[in-house]
Formats: structure tokens, C-alpha cells, sequence
């Protein structure tokens, strides 16, 4: 999948494409609006990392003139600014996803993730992982065609390990992924073992191998290497 | 006291006082001089009844007047001097005693020398001296009054800007944006006040905006370094080349700064409460809220095996910024599972004048108002952040809800009032 990074912050673009890369995209960044309109005309991306507080304008109005010029490619807003406004804002002009900094690498990743089935398959896709099979669109999930029964917080998990695949998933990761704002880090934690636990449980259960690793004090690493 | 109070009983005590003394020292002169006139009017009758006894063969008729009478003793031996003293004598008609002035004198008529006394009645100048005392402490009463009066008057004329400019000063709220002024007046040192006044909240208000401007900045600049610092933390933690001992530390900082950055978001929401940056608002369903909420959390709830009792009118609706109607329920709601006990209840009531969430939980020894203070944190939840009651209190105070606590049969119960502004509504200038 080809990626536009639009993020003033050359850090914080670096450590998106140093992420991203293992995952096979072709990531590209640039660092003001200008260079991002630029890029937008001479080339064709499938997904969009847009900041919205860009030194020489708008992540926003960038937004505006792609959806103007009918390009079709997924849209992903990151913002310091967390505000309802924006956010609303935002997803009405066309954005896929909000995220608010700081993010979670794992975050984005999975977002970008679900973009890329969307558009390449038209959202009625398969995701397959070895012995693992998802169909995202009805929540549904089979390891060697036997389906598993798991709760939709089990099926979210199992869906953010995939997206994440061999990377090491903090458990705030998680628990932010699963829960949004709503729940405190340390709060949450209790559960996230209890969730992994039934998922592992489940997948042990209908032959799958054991791909699920515990980083200790850190978090989870899904594992197919 | 009141300025005017005081003024008053200062001068009335100082007026008073002198008046007493005047009064005093009045009488004595006065009586003084009527004694030295009565002297001089009996050392004149002297020389008459000396003439007249030398005339008349030491005899003396007694004078018309009722009040003067002259006694004439024989004696052996003149006295050399004339003497003159107060007296009392009994009066047989009026049964009483009158006051007299004296003078005894000897003279000697016809070789024989007499004793001779005049007394002449003082009961007259007395009444005298009586009456014009009345007459004048009515008279300086009713002077003292008038003056009290007048002034009493005037100064409440007066100081009537003082008084508008202290109601001013004391309402003045450097949040409610409203601009700050004084009523103009004549009076140098009210004009003074007045003027050094406004200079002041100007220099305050402007050090306040400006402080403020600097936190909200810094709070945003802070983001973008922290987003950075969070995914070069993440992305070193995919790098697997590292001791256990160096995950810890990395999970450590990476969990820190996740903490850190909430903190950060938390006070921006704050401030743009503060700052009333909701200005939008749209009927929302408290109730759905609720059960949006109470699903997320049922992992937190069926942990600690809470019992969930909901008590929610149907249809109630509240007119206010749907982000921050959210803000205050989910805070309520985490909160009184976070303090819950294991096994505990959790009480979720929802009419149309109230919400009220209750929680089981132990005694908390704590002052009330200091639960709604900004990192309050009790001792049993450290991983909390502590702001989650003061934005509860912001959003209430933004829309005139009243949020009250109370522990009631070993529940804790936060309720908010709508009462107080039922639907919620928030002007178009943002003030409540």
C-alpha cells in the first residue's frame, strides 16, 4: 500500500515510517501543505496520514481539496488537537479515522489496516493468517474453517494482534484500542489478561498454534515468525 | 461598624462630653455672677438698714418683699468683718426648706452695737439659672440631631460610589469575561480608589490572560513532543534486542508518558471549559449514555462482580454540549466504579431534575470540598489522575447544575441538580 505522511514534526513522521515499514507500505512524507498538494497531483496514494497544524496551512483544507478533485484514498487525521469540533469536522469532510497525539503506532497501523481491506477488496474481504481466517465485516473469525466463539472485545483483540503481527503491542496500546479514552491504563490491565487468556483458550482450542507471547511487564507480541 | 456608625458615635460621644462640661462650667459662672450681683445688692441694703436704724431708733421695719428678711440682735461685741454664706431656712407656709443668702455685719447705732443678718431668698435666680440651662441643653440636643442627621444624610450621599465600587470589586470574576467598570465620582479619594482600582483588575486580568494563554499553548506544544517521544518509545520496543531489565525501564517510561499526556489533556479539557469553548448545544439523551458507558466498563464492573441497579427515566433529555454531557457522566460513572467496593452496588438514578450515581463503599474521612479539587486523590487509588470530580464541578458550574456528595447508609452518592437551569440552555454569549 502506498502511504502519504503528511507530518510537519520530522521525528514523529521518521518513527511513523520506521513502523510502517515492516508492514510492506511505501511510505512517503512530506513536511508542509504545499509539497502534500504537490504530491497529491502527481501521484496516486491509497491512504493519507494528514496533520491538521501544518506550518503553511491546514491539514483540514488538504482534505477538502482531495475530496474536491474526487481522488479516492483513505484518510487518517492526526491532531494535537483534541477537540470535538475538529474531530467532527473532520470525519465529515471525508477522514477515515481521528487520531488525537500522542497515538499509539499499533493504532494507526490497524487503522491503516482496516483502510487498505476496505479499499482494495471493497470491504467484503477475507483476512487470512496461516490457519487464521477473519471476514471483518461480519465479526467473525475461524482457525482451520472451525469458527471460534469469542466475545466482540475477543474478536477486536484477535483483529489488533493480526493487524499488528510480530510487533510488541503495549498493553496501553491495548487497552486505549479496546477501550478508547474511557478507561484508565492501569484500570484495564486486569482485563486485558483475562481477555487474552479466553482468546489463547479459544485458539489452542481449535488447533491453531500458539502465536500469542507475553513481553513481560510490557505487553503482547503476536508471533508467526 | 459601619464608617457611618462610627463617625456618628465619635461625634456624638465627643459632642455629648463637651456639652456636659459646658453645662458645668456654665452653671458656676453663672452662678457666680448672680451670687457676686446678690452680694453687691445686699451690701447696698446694708448701708440702707444702717441709715434707717440710726433714723428710726435702732429699729428696722421689715422690707415688703417676701423674699429679703433683716434681723437685728443686739449684742456685746461688734464683729469687724462682714460675712457672707448660703443658708438654709425652713419655710412654715410651704413646708420646706428655700435657699437664702446670708450677710451678717455688726454695726454700731446709737453706742449700742448690733448684730445684723440679711437674707435674701435665692430661689428666684435659682429657677432663673434652671431655666436657662433647659432651654439650652434642649436647644444643643436639637442642634446635635440636626447635625447628626444632615450628615448621616449626606455622607450616605457620599459614599454611595464606595459602596457601588466594593459590590463591584466584590463580584468581579476574572472568568466571566464581563468588562469591569466603576461609577464616576466628584469625590477626590473615591476617584482615587476608583481609578487605582481599575488599573489594578486590568494588570491582573491581563497577567491572568496571559498566563493562561501560556499554559493552553504549552499544553498543545506538549503534545506533539510527547507524541514523539511515545513512538520512538514504541518503535524501540519492536527493535528485540534487549535485557529484561531494559524492557522494564522502557516499559516504565513508555507507560509514564502515556500518563503524563492524559494529565496534559485532562487540564486542556479543563481549560476549555473554563474558557467556554463548548459553545454548542444539543438535546442528549443522558440515558444513552449511560448504557453506552455501563457496556464499555462491564469488563471493569464484572471484575469487581458490582451489582448494577439503574433506575432511568425514560425520554429525559438534557440541552447541552453532547462532548461534555459525556465528559460528566462517564467521570461519575468511573469514579463510583473505581471507588466501589468488590461485591459492592452501583446506583445509577436519572430523573428529569436529577442524576444521582451511588457507590458502596467505606466511610470516606475526607472534607467535601476538597473532593472537588483538582488532583484530590484518595490514598487506595494511586494510578488515578485526580481530575476527574473537578470536571464534573466545571461542567456543572458551566451549565448552573448543582453537584452535591454525600454519604448516606454506607453509600456514597454524587448527585447533580438540574433544577437550577432545567433545560440546560447556554446563551449564545457563552455566559450561563
Amino acid at each position: 500500500m502506498k502511504i502519504l505522511i503528511i507530518e510537519d514534526e520530522k521525528t514523529l513522521s521518521d518513527a511513523i515510517v520506521e513502523y510502517l515499514d515492516g508492514e510492506g507500505h511505501l511510505c512517503e512524507v512530506v513536511y508542509t501543505f504545499e509539497e502534500a498538494v504537490e504530491k497529491i497531483e502527481l501521484y496516486q496514494y491509497d491512504c493519507m496520514v494528514v496533520d491538521i497544524n501544518l506550518p503553511d496551512g491546514s491539514g483540514l483544507d488538504l482534505i477538502r481539496l482531495i475530496k474536491k478533485r474526487s481522488i479516492t484514498v483513505g484518510i487518517i487525521i492526526v491532531s494535537a488537537r483534541n477537540s470535538l469540533d475538529n474531530r467532527i469536522e473532520g470525519l465529515e469532510i471525508g477522514a477515515d479515522h481521528y487520531l488525537t497525539k500522542p497515538f499509539h503506532l499499533a493504532e494507526l497501523n490497524a487503522h491503516l489496516k482496516s483502510i487498505h481491506r476496505r479499499i482494495s477488496f471493497n470491504g467484503s474481504n477475507e483476512l487470512i493468517l496461516n490457519e487464521i481466517k477473519l471476514i471483518p465485516e461480519e465479526h467473525r473469525a475461524f482457525v482451520l474453517d472451525k469458527e471460534l466463539v469469542l466475545t466482540k472485545k475477543e474478536y477486536e483483540l484477535l483483529l489488533f494482534f493480526i493487524s499488528n503481527k510480530n510487533k510488541i503491542i503495549t498493553k496501553a496500546g491495548l487497552a486505549e484500542h479496546l477501550w478508547g479514552d474511557h478507561m484508565d491504563a492501569a484500570d484495564s490491565y486486569d482485563f486485558i489478561y483475562t481477555h487474552i487468556k479466553n482468546l489463547r483458550r479459544e485458539l489452542l482450542k481449535k488447533g491453531c498454534r500458539d502465536y500469542i507471547k507475553t513481553i513481560y511487564g510490557l505487553g503482547y507480541k503476536f508471533d508467526i515468525t | 461598624m459601619r464608617l457611618l456608625t462610627k463617625t456618628t458615635l465619635n461625634l456624638l460621644s465627643i459632642s455629648l462630653f463637651i456639652y456636659l462640661f459646658g453645662v458645668i462650667a456654665f452653671y458656676y459662672s453663672l452662678r457666680i455672677q448672680v451670687d457676686s450681683n446678690v452680694n453687691n445688692e445686699m451690701g447696698k441694703r446694708k448701708n440702707s438698714i444702717v441709715r434707717q436704724m440710726e433714723e428710726a431708733h435702732s429699729s428696722v421695719s421689715q422690707p415688703p418683699n417676701r423674699n429679703e428678711m433683716v434681723i437685728v440682735t443686739p449684742v456685746d461685741k461688734a464683729i469687724p468683718k462682714d460675712r457672707y454664706a448660703d443658708t438654709l431656712i425652713f419655710n412654715k407656709e410651704e413646708q420646706r426648706y428655700q435657699l437664702f443668702r446670708q450677710l451678717g455685719f455688726s454695726e454700731i447705732v446709737n453706742k449700742q452695737p448690733y448684730y445684723i443678718q440679711i437674707y435674701k431668698s435665692l430661689e428666684e435666680t435659682d429657677r432663673l439659672i434652671v431655666s436657662i440651662i433647659t432651654t439650652m441643653t434642649v436647644l444643643v440636643i436639637l442642634l446635635i440631631i440636626t447635625l447628626l442627621i444632615v450628615n448621616r444624610y449626606s455622607s450616605r450621599l457620599v459614599w454611595k460610589v464606595f459602596y457601588d465600587t466594593v459590590e463591584k470589586v466584590n463580584r468581579y470574576d476574572l472568568n466571566t469575561h464581563e468588562e469591569f467598570t466603576l461609577q464616576d465620582s466628584d469625590v477626590k479619594e473615591f476617584a482615587d480608589l476608583n481609578r487605582v482600582l481599575l488599573t489594578m483588575t486590568e494588570r491582573i486580568k491581563n497577567d491572568y490572560l496571559n498566563l493562561k494563554e501560556y499554559t493552553e499553548n504549552a499544553s498543545h506544544e506538549i503534545q506533539t513532543p510527547l507524541a514523539i517521544i511515545n513512538s520512538k518509545l514504541e518503535l524501540l520496543l519492536q527493535s528485540g534486542e534487549m535485557s529484561e531489565k531494559q524492557y522494564k525501564a522502557l516499559a516504565d517510561a513508555y507507560e509514564a508518558s502515556i500518563r503524563l499526556s492524559k494529565y496534559n489533556s485532562t487540564l486542556i479539557l479543563l481549560a476549555k471549559i473554563e474558557n467556554k469553548q463548548f459553545p454548542e448545544s444539543k438535546n442528549v439523551s443522558p440515558e444513552t449514555i449511560i448504557n453506552a458507558l455501563l457496556e464499555n466498563l462491564d469488563d471493569l464492573i464484572r471484575s469487581k462482580k458490582l451489582e448494577v441497579l439503574k433506575q432511568l427515566l425514560p425520554d429525559v433529555t438534557l440541552r447541552m454540549n453532547p462532548y461534555l454531557a459525556e465528559m460528566l457522566i462517564v467521570n461519575l460513572v468511573k469514579n463510583a466504579v473505581r471507588h466501589n467496593v468488590k461485591c459492592g452496588k452501583l446506583v445509577v438514578e436519572l430523573s428529569e431534575t436529577f442524576l444521582r450515581i451511588s457507590n458502596t463503599g467505606p466511610d470516606l474521612r475526607v472534607d467535601k470540598n476538597l473532593l472537588f479539587k483538582r488532583f484530590y486523590k484518595s490514598s487506595s487509588s494511586p494510578e488515578s489522575l485526580g481530575l476527574g470530580l473537578a470536571i464534573v464541578q466545571k461542567i456543572c458550574a458551566l451549565y448552573g447544575f448543582e453537584v452535591g456528595y454525600e454519604f448516606e447508609g454506607k453509600m456514597h452518592c454524587m448527585t447533580v441538580n438540574f433544577t437550577q437551569n432545567k433545560f440546560g440552555t447556554i446563551t449564545n454569549n457563552g455566559t450561563v
